[in-house]
């Protein structure tokens, strides 16, 4: 395994996984802005690749380091800030990323039959929006707890 | 006859006394002398020492001493030996059988890395 390029102990692959998810929470953001200005196609489009981008990232970097270094211990050890804050951020994740993709098949799709499409639009996609936010300081934390020397440290 | 027996008696009393303070300070000295068994340190980022010297046969044992997990992989191909995921308090130990540089790292944290040198 490569050292990364943050300057942490950090694999290369984490400070790659840390840097792709804030480029892509600052792609809401930016998302978010298209909507205010009413461009709502480009609005759908940035957002669902971002969503669809994630889920790969997810899928083939998180998933397999959650499996390998925290779901072995947990239960047991959720007492530790180091399993903790990676078992918080993987749950609320998986929540943020559901929801995400639901948004994007309810609004951008006919995939779903109309009963279980959502309406309320806005609502839905700021709570997603504020959520997703939360699980990246979440990630953040978890990097750092993970690869940082003296934070977070006992 | 008696005086002889009680001679005998005091002579053996003797040896068994001097043959006990003849042994028993040297148990500690002797335990002083010998050396300790070769340890690394994992705590903070790093091994401690990060590079040992010892002896072909010597079996090696890394404690972790931080408060994340670690891990000891060698760096030779293929692989002389590798831990799995030690958390804290948790040791892995190795003995080198034959002589040479054996470099190390944390699969986990690969800035982190070591020698041990076999002689």
């Amino acid at each position: 395994m490569s050292e990364g390029f943050l300057g942490t102990a950090a694999p290369w692959t984490a400070d790659l996984v840390l840097l792709l998810e804030f480029a892509m929470a600052v792609g809401l953001l930016f998302g978010g802005w298209l909507a205010r200005k009413k461009r709502f196609g480009k609005h759908g489009r940035c957002q669902s690749l971002i969503v669809l981008l994630n889920l790969a990232v997810v899928a083939v970097m998180m998933v397999p380091s959650f499996h390998n270094h925290v779901m072995p211990k947990i239960p047991a050890k959720l007492g530790k800030a180091y399993y903790a804050l990676a078992t918080v951020h993987g749950v609320l994740g998986v929540l943020a990323e559901v929801a995400a993709v639901y948004i994007v098949l309810s609004a951008g799709t006919r995939l779903l039959p109309e009963k279980i499409r959502i309406a309320r639009f806005k609502l839905w996609m700021r709570t997603v929006l504020v959520l997703w936010w939360a699980v990246v300081l979440l990630g953040i934390a978890t990097y750092t707890r993970w690869y940082v020397s003296g934070f977070f440290r006992s | 006859m008696k005086g002889t027996r009680r001679l005998a008696s005091c002579i053996a009393s003797l040896l068994v006394v001097t043959a006990a303070f003849a042994t028993w300070p040297r148990t500690p000295a002797a335990k002083a002398q010998q050396k300790p068994a070769p340890e690394v340190k994992i705590d903070n980022f790093s091994f401690t020492p990060p590079t040992l010297t010892v002896a072909v046969g010597a079996t090696v044992t890394w404690v972790n001493r931080d408060d994340i997990p670690h891990t000891v992989v060698s760096t030779d191909d293929p692989k002389v030996f590798k831990s799995k995921a030690l958390d804290t308090d948790d040791k892995f130990s190795f003995t080198f059988t034959k002589a040479g540089t054996h470099a190390y790292f944390c699969s986990l944290h690969p800035k982190m890395n070591g020698k041990v040198v076999v002689q």
